[in-house]
C-alpha cells in the first residue's frame, strides 16, 4: 500500500534554535520527500538601510546580521572602507582584530555544540556550553562594553585599546576552555550515540560541494581544504601558525569533527596573538564620521567566520553613504538551496539536527 | 599586501584573448575585475567555469544606477585552483530589466536570482522559480530600487505610536516636557568639518 503524503510545517518558531525560519516538508511516513525553505520572518532591510546611512552609521546595523558571531561583519565592512580608501591599519589593531574574531569563533562553536546536542535530546551539553560561552562574553564586555554586539572593529583599527589586565584574563579563559574540552569529548564527541546519530546523516556530495557554493566546515567536512584565513590571508593570519582540519564523509559527523579540531586551533591562535601582539597605536585617525566621503569604487572582501566564508560586496559612488552593500553569509546557500537538497531522504527528527550542522542562520539569509 | 601579480596577470591575459571587448583589470592580489557587454556574460561564465576552473560562484549582486537608467549585475567567482576571485560585471537596461538565467551553471543561482527579482524586479528568463523569497505578496515597487521611497511607504502602511502622531523631532518632545534645549549634534559636527 502506498503511504499517504503529508505536508508538515517546521518553524518559524526556532526549529532547533537556528533562528526564525520555516521549512515546509512533504513527508511519507517519517521520510522527507521534498523540503522548501521559507524565510522572511527576520527581514529588516539592512542592505536598504545602509544606503541611507553614513558609512560609520552602518556598523550598528551590520553586526545584527549574525547574532552569534557579529564580528566578521564589522571586520568586513571596515576592510571594504579601508580597501576603497587605501587606509592603513596599525599592526597592533590587526592583532586585536584577530583576537576578537577568534574569540567570536570560539563563542559560536560553543553555541553550536549546545545546539547540535540539544537537537538530538542531549540537554546537558547546552547547559555547559552556554555557560562557558558567557566567559567569552565577559571578555567582550570588558573590551567593548557590549556582550553580544560590539561595534568595536572600525575603519583604521579598533575603537579602544585592551583594558588593563585583559591579556591575563584572555589567557586564563583559554586555559579554562582547553580544560573543558575533555568534558565536551566525554559527553559529545566520544559519545557512541552521537556517532551513530550523526554518521551518514545530511551527506553533501564531495564532487558537488564546490559547485553548490558550500563553504566553511561543511566544505572541509567533505575533505576539501579551503579556509579564507589561509587561502586569502587577511589581518595577520599569515603570521600565525595553525592547521586547517578536514574530515571525510560530508555528513553531520564529519562537520562535527572539523569544528571540534578548529576549536583547539582557535585557542592556539589566540595564545599566539597574545604573545606576538606589538605595542603601539590601535587606530589611525579617521575623518569626521558625519562628513566622511569614501572614494568611488567597488570591492569584495571576505572573512572565514565560524560558519564559513562571509563576503561583503560594497560599492561607493564617492558620497557620504554606501551606494550598495551586499552581504553574502554562508547560510545564504547552506540554509536554502543546500538544505532543500540534503533534507530529501532524511527523517523528520533529523531536520534541526542537519540545520545545526550546517550553521543555518536566518538573519544573514534575509538581511 | 603582496605585490607579485604574475598569476593574476596570466589569468587576465587569458580572458583578454578570449573576450577582446571586455575591460579586464587586475584590482589587487587575488582580485580581477571584468566588465562585459551583456551578451558576453553567459559565454564568459561558461569559459570561466570550464576553461579557467572557476567552479565556485560566491554570489550575484545587483546595483541600481538609476541616473544611467541601468542595473549592474555582478557575478563573483572563485577558483579553488588559483584562489583568484573574479568580479564580472555587466549593465542592463533598467526599463526592460531582463536577463537570461545562470541557473544551469550553478544550482544555488536560483536563490540569488529569486532575491534580485524580488528586490529589484529583474526578470531572469529561464528561471521558473522566481517566487516570493523574503517578502510576502509584495505589490509595490521592488524595494531595493533607488526610487522606492521608504518614508512614503512607511507613512502609507504603518501608524505612529500614540503620542507620536505628529512624528516630530524627538528633541522637541524632550524640550516640551523638560524645558531643556538639546543641540542638533549632527548639524554642528557636519558643518565643523
Amino acid at each position: 500500500m502506498r503511504e499517504k503524503e503529508t505536508t508538515l510545517y517546521l518553524g518559524p518558531q526556532h526549529p532547533g534554535i537556528t533562528g526564525n525560519m520555516m521549512v515546509k516538508l512533504k513527508v511519507t511516513g517519517d521520510t522527507i520527500i521534498k523540503a522548501e525553505t521559507h524565510v522572511g520572518y527576520l527581514h529588516r532591510a539592512f542592505e536598504k538601510l545602509m544606503e541611507a546611512r553614513n558609512w560609520m552609521q552602518c556598523f550598528p546595523i551590520v553586526c545584527r546580521i549574525c547574532v552569534p558571531e557579529p564580528d566578521p561583519n564589522e571586520e568586513n565592512l571596515a576592510r571594504i572602507i579601508e580597501e576603497l580608501e587605501g587606509r592603513e591599519v596599525p599592526e597592533r589593531a590587526k592583532y586585536i582584530r584577530v583576537m576578537v574574531l577568534e574569540l567570536a569563533r570560539l563563542g559560536t562553536y560553543l553555541l553550536w555544540m549546545g545546539g547540535q546536542s540539544g537537537s538530538m535530546g542531549l540537554y546537558t551539553m547546552p547547559q555547559w556550553t552556554i555557560g562557558d560561552r558567557d566567559y567569552i562574553l565577559d571578555l567582550f564586555e570588558a573590551l567593548t562594553g557590549g556582550r553580544v554586539y560590539h561595534m568595536y572593529i572600525w575603519p583604521g583599527g579598533v575603537r579602544r585599546d585592551l583594558p588593563e589586565g585583559f591579556k591575563d584574563k584572555v589567557l586564563k579563559t583559554m586555559d579554562y576552555l582547553e580544560g573543558r574540552l575533555k568534558d565536551y569529548d566525554d559527553l559529545l564527541f566520544d559519545n557512541a550515540l552521537f556517532y551513530k546519530r550523526a554518521k551518514g546523516i545530511g551527506v553533501i556530495d564531495k564532487s558537488k560541494a564546490m559547485e553548490w557554493g558550500v563553504v566553511g566546515a561543511p566544505l572541509r567536512g567533505c575533505g576539501i581544504k579551503h579556509d579564507v584565513r589561509i587561502d586569502e590571508p587577511y589581518e595577520v593570519y599569515d603570521k600565525l601558525k595553525f592547521v586547517v582540519p578536514t574530515a571525510e564523509g560530508g555528513d553531520v559527523w564529519a562537520r562535527a569533527l572539523v569544528r571540534r579540531q578548529e576549536f583547539e586551533q582557535s585557542i592556539s591562535i589566540i595564545r599566539q596573538v597574545m604573545e606576538q601582539m606589538p605595542s603601539g597605536e590601535f587606530y589611525n585617525k579617521v575623518p569626521n564620521p558625519l562628513n566622511w566621503k569614501v572614494p568611488a569604487g567597488d570591492a569584495y572582501v571576505k572573512t572565514e567566520s565560524a560558519r564559513g566564508e562571509f563576503g561583503y560586496y560594497g560599492v561607493s559612488d564617492g558620497g557620504l553613504k554606501p551606494r550598495r552593500m551586499h552581504v553574502r553569509g554562508p547560510a545564504y546557500v547552506h540554509g536554502v538551496s543546500l538544505l532543500e537538497r540534503i533534507l530529501v531522504g532524511a527523517n523528520i527528527a533529523d531536520v534541526s539536527f542537519i540545520m545545526n550542522s550546517l550553521g543555518t542562520c536566518p538573519p544573514e539569509i534575509e538581511r | 599586501m603582496q605585490n607579485n601579480l604574475e598569476l593574476e596577470n596570466k589569468i587576465a591575459e587569458k580572458i583578454k584573448i578570449a573576450f577582446q571587448t571586455a575591460e579586464v583589470q587586475v584590482q589587487r592580489k587575488q582580485r580581477i575585475k571584468v566588465n562585459l557587454n551583456e551578451d558576453l556574460v553567459h559565454p564568459f561564465l561558461t569559459f570561466a567555469k570550464n576553461t579557467l576552473s572557476y567552479k565556485h560562484l560566491s554570489h550575484i549582486s545587483c546595483v541600481d544606477w538609476i541616473e544611467d537608467n541601468q542595473f549592474e549585475l555582478v557575478y563573483i567567482l572563485l577558483s579553488y585552483d588559483s584562489l583568484v576571485q573574479i568580479i564580472a560585471k555587466t549593465r542592463i537596461n533598467r526599463e526592460k530589466a531582463e536577463f537570461p538565467t545562470a541557473r544551469n551553471y550553478w544550482p544555488q543561482v536560483e536563490t540569488y536570482e529569486r532575491e534580485i527579482h524580488e528586490l529589484y524586479g529583474i526578470n531572469f528568463v529561464g528561471n521558473d522559480h522566481l517566487v516570493d523569497f523574503v517578502l510576502e505578496d509584495w505589490e509595490d515597487l521592488p524595494p531595493m530600487r533607488r526610487d522606492f521611497d521608504t518614508v512614503k511607504y512607511s507613512q502609507e502602511h504603518f501608524f505612529n505610536r500614540p503620542g507620536r502622531e505628529d512624528a516630530q523631532d524627538v528633541r522637541k518632545t524632550v524640550t516640551k516636557h523638560s524645558g531643556e534645549e538639546l543641540p542638533d549634534l549632527a548639524k554642528i559636527y557636519s558643518v565643523r568639518n
